[in-house]
């Protein structure tokens, strides 16, 4: 490396968005001294532009668009490890879910839509029946994302072992369900929840 | 059983895949339960937990979800059985988070419009089974001993992640899976995949990241001399199994291992009939190698 020094301060920082995401993950940023054990543990690493403790470094370093509108945040399956292994408890997987979170609610410029669009549809299940349906959270996904053959060969199997509903109902507490969804978003609208 | 021993009950949360792509672990377990004579009420009109799309992006929503489920659990008595990894994780969380989190708990309790039940125990099936029931007594109730039988256990993410949450077992070393079933005669190998990544849920996104993850899972698996795979997690399941074929396709090595949930293996040992677990469900047909064992 060219340069030898790299300062961290709250100026280089921007200590705004560090106490938004910690404040969503109770896991501090701050805290993390580049050990590298998360990504030496993260079974997604290869699949990742920067490694998970290179994104921590980011936000400490001011970089978080670059963050926000890269693919790797995407790219965490949320399997916990690191966050059980480092040694300063910085809660990386919290950390993953509290960046995605603002990456989703700015609707902003990120590589990875089919991860996000499965998220999508996932929830709209849940508004809709209540329950996920994996037939339909399928098809859907296929037809959205215009992989219209992807699975083609596996859908007639898991109907004959009987692995997929074909029809299903609504929960009967859907108007409950609905809700939790409103109230929701009406404390966000008054600003009283993230 | 002598009815000095205190009758077990518990209250159940399937979850969506223990109704859809998982019905054999749904079935398996049922007849494990009422073969070991614990008693086992399904909680009426529970909803999806949210699962890993729900906290990924909306960490509130996937909180009152689970704390919503909780409180449909209040109405049935016992503590709250949980097979699915998944959900089993999603609902510790939420106690977890809740009790020490009074502003997020005030927000969950206005969505949810009602208190967030943090008593009620969630209990994955494998702590009913290893300390509510006992090990000693399940070995007892066996009948068609497992003897022979190599079985590779795999936990995966979220059974004993991370610290403090679901407290099943030791984070990085747990031998819970093992002790179970090795209580039903079993074998089980030493191998080096039991806790790494399936995929997950990429499986629906980004495929790819399944068939490679899988694809070491299993290669691992066999490496160690197992007959097989033993899961308590309906994705798990579904990477490992389903996409076996497409695995094998992908790096030219065959495995054609069979991918069981832990109640199959434990319901064929207390003599459930074969014809009630779901066999047949499986896309890696088990039947083979059960025969070869003198199992079925
Ligand atoms: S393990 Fe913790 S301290 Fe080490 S690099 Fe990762 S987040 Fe930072
Ligand atoms: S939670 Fe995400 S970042 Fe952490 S180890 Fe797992 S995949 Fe990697």
């Amino acid at each position: 490396m060219k340069h030898s020094t790299m300062r961290l301060s709250t100026e280089t920082m921007n200590l705004d968005f560090v106490k938004k995401v910690e404040a969503l993950s109770g896991s501090s940023v701050r805290r993390c001294f580049q050990c590298g054990k998360c990504s030496a543990g993260c079974p997604m690493r290869s699949f990742m532009e920067h490694p998970p403790n290179r994104i921590v470094r980011f936000l400490q370093l001011g970089q978080y668009e670059r963050v926000l509108a890269g693919r790797s945040i995407w790219y965490c399956a949320s399997c916990e490890t690191c966050t059980t292994r480092c040694p300063n408890k910085v809660d990386l997987a919290a950390i993953m879910d509290a960046l995605r979170k603002c990456s989703w609610d700015a609707k902003g410029p990120s590589k990875e839509s089919y991860v996000q669009l499965a998220n999508r549809l996932f929830i709209d299940n849940i508004r809709t029946y209540g329950r996920q349906y994996e037939m339909r959270l399928a098809a859907v996904f296929n037809v959205k994302s215009g992989q219209f053959l992807k699975d083609l060969m596996l859908g007639p199997k898991l109907i004959t072992r009987g692995k997929l509903k074909v029809f299903h109902q609504k929960n009967r507490n859907m108007a409950e369900i609905e809700q939790i969804f409103k109230r929701i978003e009406e404390m966000r609208k008054k600003g009283e929840a993230p | 059983m002598t009815p000095a021993k205190k009758l077990l009950s518990y209250s159940y949360y399937p979850g969506c895949s223990l109704h859809a792509s998982a019905k054999e672990y749904d079935e398996s377990t049922r007849g494990l339960f009422k073969a070991l004579g614990i008693g086992l009420k399904e909680v009426p009109d529970w909803l999806c937990c949210g699962a890993t799309p729900a906290h990924n992006v909306d960490e509130l929503l996937s909180l009152s979800l689970c704390a919503k489920n909780l409180s449909l659990a209040e109405g049935v008595e016992g503590d709250l059985a949980v097979a699915c990894a998944a959900c089993f994780s999603r609902l510790k969380v939420t106690q977890h988070h809740l009790a020490d989190n009074e502003t997020k708990r005030k927000q969950v309790e206005y969505a949810i419009a009602g208190a967030v039940n943090l008593q009620k125990p969630v209990k994955h099936l494998l702590e009913i089974l290893a300390k509510d029931f006992g090990l000693d007594r399940l070995t007892e109730a066996v009948q068609k001993p497992l003897s022979g039988l190599k079985v590779a256990c795999y936990y995966g993410c979220l059974l004993t992640r991370p610290p403090e949450v679901p407290e099943l077992d030791c984070v990085e070393a747990p031998t819970i899976m093992e002790r179970v079933i090795g209580a039903v005669g079993a074998e089980t190998v030493r191998w080096s995949h039991r806790m790494e990544c399936c995929g997950a849920n990429f499986t629906l996104s980004r495929p790819g990241v399944v068939l490679k993850l899988s694809g070491s899972i299993l290669d691992s698996a066999k490496a160690a001399g197992a007959d097989c795979l033993m899961v308590a997690c309906p994705l798990c399941h579904g990477n490992l199994d389903i996409r076996q074929k497409e695995i094998e396709e992908a790096t030219g090595e065959r495995f054609g291992m069979p991918v069981f949930y832990m109640t199959q293996l434990l319901a064929l040992a207390v003599g459930v009939a074969p014809g009630k677990l779901g066999f047949d469900s499986m896309i890696v047909n088990p039947l083979p190698l059960l025969k070869e064992k003198g199992l079925v």
